[in-house]
């Protein structure tokens, strides 16, 4: 009955959905570095996505389909933000961009593990500094300011501290690969 | 570049603290090499899960202490479960705050504040309703159910929560939707179906809760008491205390304050299923639809019309869009198809609509003749406003006396007709006088059915704009812009034709990216009654 389809596809998209979640925002947010409103158009294209829900066929190519989407919302959000235009990538770079991300797989969940762990290992003011920070919506100087640090100090830390983090994070992988 | 300037510079794009020249530079890397892109991908990803991490520090990490299970909740399964929904209930309605259009921009003067509220914040949809009456404020069909508590009045109401659990609540009944897998209910009768993606799907009564185990069920609470009727599949109550009681197919309990009792061979609660409510509505639907076709034919013989447009679904090939005015005053002929392709028209039939999104579609059409003023009305469909000006009907370049009706990016109606050239227009700064509705679309109603009607009063000297039925905006129009009699000539409906005086494409780009499935030219005024009850009939929920 077309009924009962219709509810099995709406719970099947809620499904598809909620697995690429993640994979959306680093695209979306790969589309535009830096920019805060990233989490704004990644709503936009959910619910963009929700809207054209009928229009997907179960089977094919849900992360393709969402990510031509989610473009779309990208470029509708520049434009309505034309008058204070940021920096964008060239097109030829977002293009690269869009084809590489919908063929990686997916190792979010495997980083964010690993990323736990190795948060683990971290001295406890380094770690508090990072949650600080990434817990907070203040611009860099802001938050500088307020802790007393120069900007280019804190940039300096925070860089340190990912980069430890990010070798941290790929020998896990590695060794969970080699397992 | 060293691998130590190459994450400097992908921190500080990340950050949004970049110089141009550094933006230049990395871009140039991201380009070329592979390597880079992915170093900027896993930082990207480090970023975000960073930002996971300090919005909800995993357990461990933050008590540094084992896994503590809340009491709360049953099972890991449930909590996932609950969790994913809320999240995306969260990121599907968070929506609708972030995307209502800033209404300040250049807001026209003279207009009243009349918007229709976005949409509210909620976990289900309102999926079909039968004279429903709500407390407050009406809902629409397939609009957001809003949070907080809810009034049925009166009527049946069908919701479609997002974790997929269907519901038909009968009024009285007063209820919220608390997240995707939970409702609470005071009062009134409702029975709910659970899919397997939704076992654990709760419903609180003040007498105890019932957890769903994969079924179907009908409840009917009252200040003494619930009672509970399993349908099909099992169910779990959880009583007052930590009493818990499982019930099958075929049981029948009462809850209260005093505890449970069994109940035997008592007549059933009668609730309507939601798939058999679902049937009922399509059935109504479709004497709705009889009911407004025969509407539709009497309004032929109106002798106001002078063009009156219908996508035919049974014609899905047809090019030719045929004027069903039957009237002395029908003086515009048939409409020729362009482009569009056919889509569902709101009743939901095949091929019963045009959608006008691919570039050039349009539907020329030719009005002869000369009207003391105007009414024009369509049933309209928009996926998004992403064009500067969205068009519903415009005479072919804008020339003396011609209207211009079409729909700004910010979401206003526009309305406009030619009073001077430039020959005429020395003394003035302005050719026309552009009546601008106020907002009245935002991303919320993309895909959604909806009638728009303008009426240009000659004789009350005003403008009035109309949205579903309702006047959304009134402005008087200044004596020196007044134009007495409206000609038209050729004109598209959804696009604007030959632009004579511009040539940027932004300008130039007009139609609608929508669809439209009825559009009716009248001449004179339309009272706000007639557009009412044309709005009533033809609404198909």
């Amino acid at each position: 009955m077309a009924d009962a389809n219709h509810k099995n596809d709406d719970s099947q998209i809620v499904g598809l959905l909620t697995e690429y979640q993640m994979p959306l925002v680093v695209y979306v947010r790969s589309l535009m570095p830096g920019d805060p409103s990233a989490n704004d158009v990644v709503q936009q294209a959910n619910a963009r996505i929700w809207e054209k829900r009928s229009e997907f066929r179960l089977g094919s190519n849900f992360r393709a389909w969402s990510f031509a989407i989610a473009r779309f919302e990208v470029l509708n959000h520049r434009k309505r933000q034309a008058r204070d235009a940021r920096l964008t990538f060239s097109e030829d770079l977002e293009q690269t961009i869009s084809s590489e991300l919908a063929s990686l797989e997916d190792d979010v969940l495997s980083r964010h593990e690993a990323l736990r762990q190795c948060l683990g290992s971290l001295k406890a003011k380094s770690r508090q500094l990072l949650m600080q920070r990434y817990g907070s919506t203040e611009s860099l100087a802001e938050f500088a300011t307020r802790r007393g640090r120069s900007v280019g100090g804190l940039k300096v830390s925070l860089n340190r501290l990912r980069t430890s983090l990010a070798e941290c994070i790929e020998r896990k992988l590695l060794v969970e690969e080699s397992r | 570049m060293t691998p130590k300037e190459q994450t400097e510079l992908i921190d500080a794009l990340l950050d949004g603290d970049i110089s141009e020249a550094d933006f230049l530079r990395i871009e140039a890397e991201l380009s070329v090499d592979a390597d880079v892109r992915k170093a900027y991908y896993n930082r990207m990803k480090l970023d975000l899960l960073l930002e996971k991490e300090a919005a909800e520090p995993s357990v461990d990490l933050a008590t540094q202490s084992p896994n503590r299970p809340d009491p709360k909740l049953r099972s890991s399964r449930v909590t996932r479960a609950v969790g994913i929904f809320i999240v995306l209930a969260a990121t599907i309605v968070g929506v609708v705050f972030l995307t209502t259009p800033d209404t300040d921009r250049d807001k026209p003067t003279g207009v009243t504040k009349n918007e229709i509220e976005p949409t509210a914040i909620g976990f289900a949809l309102l999926g079909g309703q039968s004279d429903a009456v709500w407390e407050g404020q009406q809902m629409g069909t397939g609009s957001l159910v809003p949070s907080g508590e809810l009034h049925l009045k009166s009527g049946l109401a069908h919701l479609e929560l997002f974790s997929g659990v269907q519901m038909v609540i009968q009024g009285d009944a007063v209820f919220s939707i608390d997240s995707a897998m939970e409702v609470s209910l005071k009062r009134g009768r409702v029975s709910a179906h659970v899919p397997d993606a939704a076992h654990g799907f709760r419903v609180k009564t003040s007498h105890g809760d019932v957890v769903d185990l994969g079924t179907e069920f009908a409840l009917k609470v009252t200040e003494e008491s619930s009672r509970v009727e399993v349908v099909t599949g099992e169910v779990e109550l959880h009583l007052q205390g930590s009493n818990t009681h499982r019930m099958f197919e075929g049981e029948t309990l009462e809850l209260s304050n005093a505890g449970k009792t069994a109940i035997a061979q008592v007549e059933k609660l009668s609730l309507i299923s939601p798939d058999a409510f679902k049937r009922e509505l399509a059935l109504r639907q479709s004497d709705h639809f009889k009911r407004w076709q025969s509407h539709a034919e009497s309004l032929r013989h109106d002798n106001r019309l002078v063009a009156y447009y219908r996508v035919d679904s049974k014609q899905p090939l047809s090019r030719q869009l045929t004027n069903l005015a039957d009237s002395d005053g029908a003086k515009a002929g048939n409409g020729a198809i362009v482009a569009c392709e056919r889509t569902k028209n709101r009743w939901g039939h095949a091929d019963g609509a045009l959608d006008f999104s691919r570039m050039g579609s349009r539907v020329r059409v030719n009005v002869q003749g000369e009207y003391r003023g105007v009414t024009l009305l369509c049933w309209v469909k928009i996926n998004s406003l992403d064009r500067q000006f969205n068009s519903l009907f415009l005479t072919d370049g804008h020339e003396l006396q011609e209207p211009h009706w079409q729909i700004m990016d910010d979401g206003r109606l526009f309305f406009s007709v030619k009073k001077y050239d430039k020959k005429t227009k020395s003394t003035r700064t302005r050719n026309k006088h552009n009546f601008y509705s106020p907002v009245f679309w935002d991303s919320s109603l993309s895909g959604k059915w909806l009638m728009l009607a303008t009426v240009y009063d000659v004789d009350a000297k005003q403008v009035t704009h109309y949205v579903n039925g309702e006047a959304i905006g009134i402005e008087s129009v200044p004596d020196d812009y007044l134009v007495e009699t409206v000609r038209i000539g050729s004109a598209s409906i959804a696009n604007w034709s030959e632009p004579m005086y511009r040539t940027d494409p932004e300008f130039v780009v007009r139609n609608l990216n929508g669809s439209i499935d009825e559009f009716a030219l009248f001449a004179g005024a339309l009272s706000s009654e007639e557009i009412a009850e044309h709005f009533r009939i033809g609404n198909p929920n």
